[in-house]
């Protein structure tokens, strides 16, 4: 077993998709030969948000939405560890959307894992950002009226360093995909298809099953046009893997470069610098 | 009229909807989300308008939207989704604006957890958002008194063109309680002729929640705590139970209060006077009554489900003319009646 992996009792749905999430992750982490003291992870609120508790490893349970910022925080005055926020869609995308966005302009080194069940898990059965069209549940007796959020897109568009789709179905395939995003510098962000066995009768292990494919050997995932494409793919077949990656520069780094040092630890340092583009206005 | 055993977070949404309420925005958290889940079934049903939003602050800003357009319009949450709604709940208050907000509070500070709390009572009664403001906050005891008081929100949020908050619990919204749904004859309610309607032959019109004049900003706070003079003058309401001449005066409200008249019984057949003073309305607080009952009984008793927030608006009440003590329970604890009465017992020395 993974040393990532803890004795705590877990609180899922037996069958529900994170279990093999959890399994993946903890061992994708050692085998990237980290060390339990150097990762940090961050959750939201949610089922998905639960994860961190029994991963062995610093934890910070934030709240619901605002896992990006928390973990942009503390990777921000200490950019040696690794950083990963780790929440569902909803809090993702839904509480915390903006976030999400704003993350992704700035480039920290953070990789965001969304565990993507297209439905609120731990209120019991609402409609979330992911669920598509027409989705019947607890609150949307009627079937959701809402188009279903598209991430990956929305992450290509806005240029976005790293973002890929794993599914809980495919271990090999996500377990790689979170290897390289963790390893990405810069803001990674994988959105993972994780079945709700509860509350979504819908999207379960066998739609996925027959609908999702690998990204081909010859698939060009630098090339952002053609990866925006590929994002909107979604239905009858869903790709996963890394569906687009663009070199950047990082939050931290530009920073750094700006300041002329190399950490934030040195209590000594001048950080008005670091504004001085900034005209003083009102608001 | 027919009695039915509901639960109270359904028993408020079938309220808002007899009360009138026209629109609905929420966002799920537990021990509430039975709120949304009951309107999402009828207020299509009714021809009304069921939205669960993307964020507790994407809700509140549609009850913004819907109550400047002149409907009426109810949202939801508990703690924590109700501190995501303040800056909105402000916003709504200085655009002098109608809406009714229910908190199903639960434990806090932070995520807390899902149990039953008054630890929002703060939050509720001294503003919670930023400026100078208030907010006329009913605090249900029962199920039944949830829904009377469901109606009486929306009279009083149309009546005084403010947000009005109905301060529950995760008790009282998870209980079942056999209710009667008697919706009371209010007096009648000006025209909303401010409302932002696009109708035709008329100047267009402003809602606005600031005034860049300082001396233009202090006539307009001067001018709706006018309006809350006016609040606390005519909307206090409370409940007095108990014996007459009492030796302590018990002050409680909520699902505290539930228990305290169990105190006050059990306290009676060991020969213990008390009497429980109930505030229905939190804001207004009902003062004068607290001072006068303190200051026969000689003693004051505040029990809570937090860590002491009401017994700072008991004190000034009292205003230093009696003792005043305290029990609380916090983090989703609820206060036992043994519990209790033990504490009151040793006060008395009885």
């Amino acid at each position: 077993m993974s040393p990532f992996r803890n004795q705590i009792e877990i609180a899922w749905c037996p069958g529900c998709g994170n279990f093999n999430l959890l399994t993946d992750l903890s061992e994708a982490l050692s085998e990237l030969g980290l060390k339990p003291s150097q990762v940090v992870l961050v959750s939201g609120i949610g089922q998905a948000a639960k994860a961190p508790h029994y991963i062995q490893a610093n934890v910070f349970n934030g709240l619901h939405g605002r896992s990006i910022p928390v973990a942009f925080g503390i990777q921000a005055v200490n950019p040696e560890l690794t950083v990963i926020a780790e929440s569902g869609d909803g809090c993702m995308y839904g509480e915390g959307g903006n976030h999400l966005i704003h993350a992704i302009r700035r480039n920290p080194n953070i990789t965001v894992i969304v565990h993507d069940n297209q439905v609120y898990g731990l209120t019991k059965g609402q409609a979330s950002p992911t669920s598509e069209t027409d989705f019947v549940s607890k609150t949307q007796p009627l079937g959701t009226v809402s188009e279903s959020f598209h991430p990956i897109a929305l992450a290509i568009s806005q240029d976005v360093s790293f973002v890929a789709r794993g599914f809980t179905g495919d271990k090999e395939g996500l377990k790689s995909i979170f290897k390289q995003a963790i390893q990405w510098k810069g803001f990674s962000l994988v959105d993972v298809l994780q079945p709700c066995v509860t509350f979504n009768r819908i999207n379960t292990f066998g739609w996925y099953r027959d609908r999702v494919y690998p990204l081909p050997e010859e698939y060009d995932p630098e090339d952002q046009v053609s990866a925006f494409k590929k994002s909107l793919e979604w239905g009858d077949k869903i790709p996963l893997g890394v569906i687009y990656r663009h070199v950047k520069s990082v939050f931290s780094d530009r920073i750094f470069e700006k300041l002329g040092r190399k950490d934030f630890l040195n209590p000594t340092s001048n950080y008005q610098t670091v504004f001085e583009d900034e005209k003083p206005g009102f608001e | 009229m027919k009695k039915i055993l509901m639960k109270g977070n359904d028993a408020v949404a079938e309220a808002a909807i007899q009360a009138g309420c026209d629109l609905y925005f929420g966002y799920p958290i537990t021990p509430q989300t039975e709120i949304s889940e009951y309107l999402s079934l009828r207020m299509p049903e009714e021809g009304k308008v069921f939205f669960q939003a993307e964020s507790e602050i994407a809700s509140i800003y549609m009850v913004y939207g819907a109550a400047a357009a002149g409907k009426r319009v109810m949202t939801s949450s508990s703690g924590p989704g109700i501190s995501l709604k303040q800056e909105g709940i402000s916003y709504l208050a200085s655009a002098e604006l109608p809406a009714v907000i229910v908190n199903m509070s639960r434990g806090g500070p932070g995520l807390g957890n899902i149990q039953p709390s008054q630890s929002d009572y703060f939050q509720a009664v001294k503003g919670g958002g930023h400026g100078d403001y208030k907010v006329i906050v009913l605090g249900p005891s029962t199920v039944q008194e949830l829904v009377d008081l469901t109606y009486l929100a929306f009279y009083l949020a149309d009546k005084y063109r403010n947000p009005v908050i109905i301060l529950g619990d995760g008790m009282l919204g998870q209980m079942m309680e056999p209710v009667v749904f008697n919706k009371p004859d209010f007096p009648p309610l000006p025209a909303k002729d401010w409302a932002i309607t696009g109708k035709d032959g008329r100047e267009r019109q402003y809602i606005l929640c600031f005034d860049l004049d300082p001396r233009g900003l202090e006539q307009f706070n001067n001018k709706i705590f006018k309006k809350y003079q006016k609040i606390e003058q005519e909307e206090i309401r409370y409940e007095v139970f108990g014996e007459d001449k009492p030796e302590m005066l018990l002050v409680g409200y909520g699902t505290v209060a539930r228990i305290l008249k169990s105190v006050v019984r059990e306290a009676k057949d060991l020969g213990i006077r008390l009497a429980l003073l109930r505030p229905i309305t939190l804001y207004p607080f009902p003062s004068a009554i607290i001072q006068k009952l303190a200051q026969q009984a000689g003693r004051v008793f505040d029990v809570e489900m937090n860590m002491g927030q009401m017994v700072e608006d008991v004190k000034l009440a009292v205003n230093g003319a009696v003792p005043v003590h305290f029990y609380g329970r916090s983090g989703g604890m609820i206060p036992s009646v043994e519990d209790t009465l033990k504490r009151i017992r040793d006060i008395l020395g009885k």
